[in-house]
């Protein structure tokens, strides 16, 4: 069998394939023109952009909003300020006598703020405030990743990707 | 682009060689009817018409075949913005046109008699029939590849380029399935 001139009709010609190519050419397709109905609109493309502009949108939102609960639980003022306590001098046993002070002692309780020190150094949180926090960030690294999903499947959608097999269900023969 | 795209199509007929070009075509076409031509699509008609035609013969009675030809370049018309990739016309519409022929035999299992919608009225076209009939038995694989080659005229490497089938598999169905009907003519003849 001259499987050239079967494939794409080269080299020398089969007579049995011939007369079967004059044969079944008369059932071969006779061109006959189009009938499309003026009614049938034109297909429109399809816009992609408002899944887009929502799932941006919501993104932002979402990022505001775990960043506002972040910050909130950061910066929640409940750490207790650090106060040197200076209790009473202690006493002297007056073996002698001395002379009467007739100010009062003033210095009795002497409280010092370190104000700076609060805002500059790491808060000291409770367990139960870190258990929150964490829980906090985790929460916020949940969504941050759903959003991170959502606009990656946005993006596939929206993209043309992987041009070679885009027929579904072809019925590969042979 | 029209002017390009009908230039390009007149090419791409004469040798299996330009089926690159082929592809161009289709992508310049699509996105032509999307942008609003419509006669963009009437071009892509005549370049796909025998190939729909090719495959509704190896599935369904000759007389539905016409009819069936309009009816998918209709629905493809109407659904091209759902083609991704718009160098897949072809394997696109060629999927559309299997499973148009699967509804309609879904859809009159009880009233269709092939063999008698077949014959033909002169020698020739009786041939022509019994020898289709004979292709339309052979194992699904073969009948499609086999009735483009010999009834449409389309070389291995234009079936190839317009279904979305491999080189490789059209040239071993093409083989096998004429060595098949090689073994059923002389069945038929020796009787």
């Amino acid at each position: 069998m001259n499987d050239d001139y079967l494939w794409d009709k080269t080299g020398k010609p089969d007579p049995q394939i011939q007369q079967l190519e004059e044969i079944l050419g008369a059932l071969r397709y006779q061109p006959k023109p189009l009938e499309i109905p003026k009614d049938v609109s034109l297909p429109q493309r399809k816009n992609y952009f408002p899944w887009l502009a929502i799932a941006i949108a919501a993104t932002v939102l979402l990022t505001i909003l775990a960043g506002g609960i972040w910050l909130r639980v950061r910066t929640r003022d409940n750490t207790p300020k650090h106060e040197a306590q200076v209790g009473p001098p202690p006493r002297v046993e007056e073996k002698a006598p001395l002379p009467v002070d007739p100010k009062p002692d003033s210095r009795e309780t002497v409280v010092a703020v370190n104000k700076h020190r609060s805002r500059s150094s790491a808060p000291v949180l409770s367990k139960q405030e870190r258990e929150e926090a964490l829980q906090a960030k985790e929460q916020l690294m949940l969504a941050l990743r759903v959003t991170t999903e959502k606009l990656s499947l946005v993006h596939k959608k929206t993209q043309i990707t992987n041009p070679a097999n885009q027929i579904k269900n072809q019925h590969r023969v042979g | 682009m029209y002017a390009t795209a009908n230039m390009l199509l007149t090419s791409s007929q004469a040798h299996a060689a330009e089926q690159s070009q082929e592809t161009a075509i289709e992508v310049v076409l699509v996105k032509a009817v999307l942008d609003g031509d419509r006669d963009g699509f009437t071009r892509l008609y005549d370049l796909y018409a025998p190939l729909v035609h090719g495959i509704l013969l190896a599935r369904v009675p000759r007389a539905e075949v016409d009819d069936l030809v309009q009816d998918i370049f209709l629905h493809a018309f109407k659904k091209l913005h759902t083609l991704r990739d718009s160098s897949s016309f072809g394997p696109w519409i060629a999927m559309i046109a299997r499973n148009r022929a699967v509804d309609f035999y879904r859809r009159s299992r009880e009233t269709v008699e092939i063999n008698d919608e077949l014959r033909g009225s002169n020698t020739q076209d009786s041939r022509a029939a019994e020898i289709l009939e004979l292709i339309r038995n052979l194992p699904e694989a073969y009948r499609e590849t086999l009735v483009l080659r010999l009834v449409e005229g389309m070389t291995g490497p234009e079936i190839a380029a317009r279904t979305g089938l491999t080189a490789a598999s059209v040239r071993v169905n093409l083989h096998r399935g004429m060595k098949l009907l090689r073994e059923q003519i002389g069945f038929m003849e020796g009787l």
